[in-house]
C-alpha cells in the first residue's frame, strides 16, 4: 500500500475547541496522530512581574485575571497565603472562612459546569451546553448580589471578605426551584433534584457519548503522579488525593464529604468526566453544611488588620485544591508593603505537558475530548 | 524531614510558617538531594521556581507525596543558590516530567540553565525574544516606546 507524508496541523490559536489561544501541533498520518507539542504564550501577561510593583491587597484582582472560570478560588489560595505570612497576627473570622467556603464551592460548581459543558459542546452536544449555561447563570446572579461582579469578584479580602451575605440571599431549606436563582438554598435544591440527574441522563448516559470518551486519553496513576498531574486528572486516574482532605486549609477539616475517583481503572477521559460530575454533587454537600451554620451564626466577617499590611520577613508555598487542580502560591516577603515575589503554580500549565503524551496514537478528532477533559483555561496557563 | 538531615548535615534547614520544610544546598548537591527525596516517596514535583535576591539567584523545587492516607501533608522545598548569571544546574525533568515545563519557565523568567533538559527552549515568551529574562529585578522593557496618541481635533 502506498504511503503517504505526514501532516503538520496546526490546531489554533484560533481553534474553537482549544478555549483561548492555545497552539496545538499535531503531526498526522491520515487520521493518525503521532507527534504532537502545544505552543502557549500568547496570553502571557507578567501576572508574576506586575504583583511585584502592586501592594499586597493590589494584587487580589490579579489573580482573578489567572484562572477567570474560578476566580474566588484564586482569590482563597493568594490571600490565605499572605495571611499565613503575618502569623497569628491576623485572626480570620469564623463566619468569614464559613463564607469563603461556601463561594469556593459554588464556584466549583460554576466551574465544573463550564468544564463539562463544553466539552460536550466540542463532542457536539448543543443541548447540554445550554442547560449548563443556564445553570450557570443562575450562580451569577447570586454571586452578583453578594460581591458585586459576575465573572471577577475581588470579594475575598486579607483577613476576611468584603461584605456579609445581603438580607435573605440564604434562604431556607424548603426553597424549590422558583427560588433557584433568589436564594442558595433555591439553588442547591434545585442543584440536587433536577440538575444533576438531569445531566446525568442526557449526557453521562447516552452511548454516542460514552462511545467518543471511554478508552479515549488513558493516563495510568503513576503517570499521572509523575507528571504532577492534580485535581480531576489525578483523580480520574483513580489516585484518592484532594488537598481539601489531605491538607486541610481553611475549615476543610470540619465538613463532610467524599472525594470521588475514576471508577473503571483506566483513567480516561470519561473518569475524568465522571469525577468533575460527581465533584458537584460534593460541593453542594459541602455548601448545605455552610448553609446551616452562617444562617444561625451572625458575626464579623472581617478581622481587625493594620491600615497598610506589611508582613513580616519570610517566605510560604501555599497549596490548595481549585476546580481544575492543585494552585499553589509562593509569596516571599521582604518585610515591605509590595510582594517580593509572587509564584503562581497553575494546574492547567502543569497539566498541558501531558498533551504529547496523550494524544499520539489517537485520532485528529480524539483530541477534542482529550482537551476538553483535562480542562484548561489558557488564562491560566499564560498567567 | 529526618531522612534528609542524616544525609545531609551541613545542609542549612528551615521551617516555613506553614509547616513545610526548606533545606538549602551546595550546587553541586542538589541532584543528589532531589534524588534522596524521590527515593523517601516524594513523587511529585509542585513546582520549580527561582528567587533573585539581587546578588543572587535561588532555584526552589518543590517536592511533594501523594499519599492519600496522609492528612496535613508537607512539601519540602530544595534550595540552591546560583549566581546571577551564566547560572547552570542539573535538570530533573527525566525524574519528574512533570517538572520539564517548571524548568523551562524558570529559564525564560531567570536565565537559569538545565543541563540535560530533554526541551531546554523559551516557553511563554516568544522564542526569539531578545529583551532579558522579565523576572529579575533589574529588568527593564528596552523595546521600543509607542508613539503617544494626540487627540485629533476636527475643524470646527
Amino acid at each position: 500500500m502506498e504511503r503517504t507524508k505526514e501532516l503538520l496541523v496546526n490546531m489554533g490559536p484560533q481553534h474553537p475547541s482549544t478555549h483561548g489561544v492555545l497552539r496545538l501541533m499535531v503531526k498526522l498520518d491520515g487520521e493518525q496522530v503521532t507527534w504532537c507539542e502545544p505552543d502557549i504564550g500568547y496570553l502571557h501577561r507578567c501576572f508574576e512581574k506586575l504583583s511585584e510593583q502592586k501592594t499586597y491587597p493590589q494584587v487580589i484582582p490579579y489573580t482573578d485575571r489567572t484562572d477567570y472560570l474560578a476566580a474566588l478560588i484564586n482569590e482563597q489560595c493568594y490571600v490565605e497565603a499572605v495571611e499565613k505570612l503575618f502569623g497569628d497576627a491576623i485572626q480570620v473570622p469564623e463566619r468569614a472562612q464559613y463564607i469563603r467556603v461556601m463561594m469556593a464551592e459554588l464556584q466549583r460548581i460554576t466551574s465544573h459546569f463550564l468544564a463539562l459543558g463544553s466539552m460536550a459542546l466540542d463532542l457536539g452536544a448543543m443541548s447540554a451546553f445550554l442547560y449548563c449555561w443556564r445553570d450557570r447563570e443562575k450562580i451569577y446572579s447570586l454571586f452578583e448580589r453578594i460581591t458585586g461582579g459576575r465573572l471577577l469578584y475581588n470579594y475575598l479580602r486579607i483577613g476576611g471578605v468584603r461584605n456579609d451575605l445581603p438580607e435573605g440571599i440564604i434562604g431556607t431549606p424548603q426553597d424549590g426551584e422558583d427560588k433557584a436563582d433568589k436564594t442558595i438554598w433555591g439553588f442547591i435544591n434545585y442543584f440536587d433534584a433536577y440538575v444533576y440527574p438531569q445531566w446525568k441522563e442526557l449526557v453521562t448516559e447516552n452511548r454516542i457519548f460514552q462511545w467518543r470518551t471511554q478508552g479515549v486519553g488513558c493516563l495510568p496513576a503513576d503517570v499521572a503522579v509523575a507528571y504532577s498531574a492534580s485535581g480531576a486528572v489525578l483523580r480520574g486516574s483513580g489516585v484518592k488525593w484532594d488537598l481539601r482532605k489531605n491538607r486541610p486549609y481553611l475549615i476543610y477539616d470540619r465538613f463532610e464529604f467524599d472525594i470521588p475517583v475514576g471508577t473503571s481503572g483506566r483513567g480516561d477521559c470519561f473518569d475524568r468526566w465522571w469525577v468533575r460530575q460527581e465533584e458537584m454533587l460534593q460541593s453542594s454537600r459541602i455548601v448545605k453544611q455552610c448553609l446551616q451554620w452562617l444562617a444561625e451564626n451572625p458575626g464579623p466577617v472581617m478581622a481587625k488588620v493594620p491600615r497598610v499590611l506589611k508582613p513580616p520577613k519570610g517566605e510560604v508555598y501555599h497549596r490548595i485544591e481549585g476546580a481544575r487542580g492543585e494552585i499553589a502560591c509562593y509569596v516571599v516577603s521582604d518585610g515591605g508593603a509590595n510582594p517580593y515575589k509572587v509564584k503562581w503554580r497553575s494546574p492547567a500549565f502543569t497539566h498541558l505537558q501531558l498533551m504529547p503524551l496523550l494524544i499520539p496514537g489517537h485520532k485528529l478528532a480524539d483530541i477534542i475530548p482529550i482537551l476538553g477533559s483535562i480542562d484548561i483555561v489558557l488564562g491560566e496557563v499564560d498567567r | 524531614m529526618d531522612f534528609l538531615k542524616e544525609r545531609f548535615p551541613d545542609a542549612q534547614f528551615a521551617t516555613h510558617v506553614n509547616g513545610d520544610t526548606e533545606v538549602l544546598v551546595p550546587a553541586a548537591q542538589y541532584e543528589e538531594a532531589v534524588r534522596a527525596c524521590y527515593d523517601a516517596g516524594y513523587k511529585y514535583c509542585s513546582a520549580v521556581t527561582a528567587i533573585d535576591w539581587q546578588d543572587r539567584l535561588t532555584l526552589v523545587t518543590s517536592l511533594a507525596r501523594i499519599d492519600p492516607a496522609e492528612v496535613g501533608a508537607r512539601t519540602i522545598h530544595i534550595k540552591v543558590d546560583l549566581p546571577r548569571t551564566g547560572a547552570h544546574i542539573p535538570s530533573i525533568a527525566g525524574l519528574y516530567p512533570g517538572a520539564n515545563w517548571h524548568e523551562r519557565e524558570t529559564y525564560d523568567m531567570y536565565g537559569i540553565r538545565f543541563d540535560g533538559h530533554p526541551n531546554h527552549r523559551r516557553i511563554l515568551l516568544p522564542d526569539n525574544w531578545q529583551g532579558g529574562y522579565p523576572l529579575l529585578k533589574d529588568f527593564t522593557d528596552r523595546r521600543p516606546k509607542r508613539p503617544r496618541l494626540v487627540r485629533h481635533r476636527f475643524a470646527e
